[in-house]
């Protein structure tokens, strides 16, 4: 039964994995325009990710982690609404949370640029209350691109929450009232753990791909807010240098790698994973 | 396994919108063109006829079977390929798939290195792109052409290809700076004027090696006709503290349009053409060339070593340059000609276009023009490296 999800794991995913890692680790040479590669344990290209893309690199996880914490703070009450108090305007609200994905990623994010340019009403208004710092506006600025990540990303949040907050008993909720349990006491002791599957998963969800990602801080972002797939896609697309963009590539996985094994710990949820 | 099994194609399709400097930008007449733009393509495809493939680059008599044209977007004009094919009898399969000249090479070069047809008989890559595949052996020569003697002097003679025997000049434009006069609020003359303070974030540069830095060189006094790579570090390094210091905002390919356009840049590096297409919505717009000079590009017609009609596609450089033919085009990319003598003929379609300063550069702008020479791939790289360790981190 599971043999199609095994063919199809190694040939979209072994097969580039070992392709990429051999390239990381290879160097190139011979002419300038068609270069062959030479696997042969090449580590200089690992080093050379660190030294010169470490700025990226930090970056691209400090606007990964504050996308994924904002992300759990709007998407936490907006769940609990649809799972608990949205009646029969359940579905309608799932509906309303999921229609604007039906519009391509790029166009949404292109979208901002038009919502935020620095002539716009939005920046114009802001500025008028005198809201914004010195430079007076939102594009171009970090806080546009964990904007944007945000923004892109959260549906990814919202549904696993709903999913876990939607499968609690309420009769655990009442117990727990019954119990004399203040509202906070029995959020803090009966809802957030029982919902821990859903913020688990959603943070993964969204944290994977927004340290991964180059379009928000491409459209959205200045020349001092590239993120490391900016670079890795400059690298495989301009520069054509495969290795250093696989080394890239493989320091990005990695360090993935490790902060979900580190956070999946911290939660104590080792098994879902 | 091969080298570079990445296909950098798939990857580019999630980074669209990227550096097409054809792109075509504005609303109406935007519109407009790429409606007419459709019907071209639709006569051609309606009539396309697959079973004429084959033909040989040896076949003697006049050329006939189908031409395969690869060629930027909107870079062409409503009704031509009909035109073409009516004169002629060749079907025309025309594709505006060639986007960037760099990530083209990135396709294509597998196939080319191993002879293998690549789906066209006719591409249309910049000057310095041309000879790059000339140099690894990758185009044929162009055969009997007889109004090549229409080609502009200087383009005729230049030394990356005189006589153009590999390279087809299609059309040439100018590099300078685009300025929205709503924003600078003054009239931008000069290089020096991207690092005005008061323009701090608002200024956009080519990522592009060449048009990027070029007119930066130039104003710091030196040449991009004798380039070095100490010359061009130091307009590499200027880049880099302006990008620093947070005075620009981005490095683009042609994306810049949509920025200067609604204002969040303020001065741009821009090609011509776009300026006087983007002018007609944006009448605040204006194009310079810096008074310490700016650079030219001029894309050319090739004929791929594995093309499969190379009569077609000598045939399809012919038509385009008859000057009648050739103001067609001018009057729809509004790039300069790079055929001489186009006054009349642009008179007789439109009196304004031969006026226009952008299409019709003075004698005053033209003697601030430079163009690279070609370079050795060696150069390239090693400028492109350079200036990408600065746009791409």
């Amino acid at each position: 039964m599971i043999l199609p999800a095994l063919v199809y794991l190694g040939i979209f995913f072994v097969v580039p994995f070992y392709s990429l890692a051999r390239t990381s680790l290879s160097s190139s040479g011979g002419s300038v325009y068609l270069p062959t590669l030479e696997f042969n344990w090449d580590f200089g290209n690992y080093l050379e990710a660190f030294s010169h893309y470490q700025d990226q690199i930090v970056r691209s996880f400090g606007y990964a982690i504050t996308a994924t914490v904002l992300c759990l703070l709007l998407a936490f009450p907006l769940a609990y609404v649809i799972a608990f108090k949205a009646g029969r305007y359940k579905n309608l609200i799932l509906g309303l949370v999921i229609l604007p994905f039906f519009v391509t990623f790029l166009i949404r994010t292109i979208a901002w640029k038009t919502i935020l340019a620095d002539d716009g009403w939005v920046v114009g208004a802001l500025n008028a209350a005198g809201l914004l710092p010195s430079e007076g506006r939102l594009l171009s600025t970090s806080w546009a691109v964990i904007g944007g990540l945000t923004y892109n990303w959260i549906i990814f949040m919202i549904l696993p929450l709903y999913v876990s907050l939607e499968k609690i008993d309420p009769r655990l909720i009442e117990a727990s009232k019954d119990l004399y349990s203040s509202n906070r006491r029995s959020f803090a002791k009966v809802i957030l753990p029982l919902s821990m599957p859903g913020v688990l998963a959603g943070s993964l969800l969204v944290f994977i791909p927004a340290s991964g990602d180059f379009i928000n801080a491409d459209y959205l972002g200045s020349t001092q807010t590239t993120m490391i797939g900016n670079v890795i896609q400059k690298q495989f697309l301009v520069v054509k240098d495969y290795p250093a963009a696989a080394a890239l590539s493989m320091v990005l996985m990695l360090i993935i790698l490790v902060g979900v094994l580190l956070y999946t710990r911290a939660l104590g949820t080792e098994d879902l994973v | 396994m091969p080298p570079n099994e990445f296909d950098p194609q798939v990857l580019n399709r999630l980074a669209t919108n990227r550096t097409s400097r054809r792109r075509f930008i504005g609303g109406g007449a935007a519109a407009a063109a790429a409606l007419a733009m459709g019907g071209s393509v639709l006569a051609a495809c309606s009539s396309d006829n697959k079973s004429a493939t084959g033909t040989t680059s040896t076949q003697e008599g006049p050329a006939s079977g189908t031409l395969r044209i690869s060629n930027w977007p909107l870079y062409m004009a409503d009704g031509f390929v009909a035109d073409f094919q009516k004169a002629t009898g060749i079907t025309v399969d025309y594709k505006e798939d060639f986007n960037d000249n760099e990530q083209w090479f990135a396709k294509v070069k597998e196939p080319l290195s191993r002879k293998q047809d690549i789906g066209a008989d006719l591409a249309v890559p910049t000057t310095f792109m041309a000879i790059r595949l000339h140099g690894l052996g990758w185009l044929n020569e162009l055969g009997d052409i007889p109004n090549k003697k229409n080609i502009r002097q200087d383009l005729l003679e230049a030394s990356v290809d005189p006589g153009r025997k590999f390279s087809a000049p299609y059309m040439s434009g100018m590099v300078g700076l685009a300025y929205n006069r709503a924003a600078t609020k003054r009239d931008i003359t000069k290089i020096d004027d991207l690092w005005d303070p008061a323009f701090k974030g608002r200024v956009s540069l080519f990522s592009d090696a060449q048009d990027g830095l070029g007119m930066i060189m130039m104003s710091q006094g030196n040449s991009v006709e004798n380039s070095s790579m100490e010359t061009v570090q130091k307009a590499i390094d200027l880049v880099k503290e302006q990008k620093e210091k947070g005075q620009i905002r981005r490095f683009t390919g042609n994306d810049y349009a949509d920025d200067l356009a609604s204002g969040n840049v303020a001065i741009a590096q821009a090609y011509s053409g776009d300026v006087v297409q983007l002018q007609a919505d944006n009448p605040d717009l204006q194009f310079v060339v810096p008074e310490s000079g700016g650079t030219t590009f001029v894309d050319t017609m090739v004929i791929p070593y594995t093309t499969q009609n190379q009569k077609a596609a000598e045939a399809w450089i012919n038509y385009v340059y008859d000057r009648a033919n050739y103001a067609k085009l001018i009057a729809h990319t509004q790039y300069v000609p790079v055929l001489s003598d186009m006054t009349e003929e642009l008179n007789k379609i439109d009196p304004k276009l031969a006026s226009n300063q952008l299409i019709n550069p003075s004698k005053e702008t033209l003697a601030k023009l430079k163009g690279w020479p070609g370079l050795t791939d060696e150069q390239t790289k090693q400028y492109n490296d350079a200036y990408a360790a600065v746009t791409g981190g």
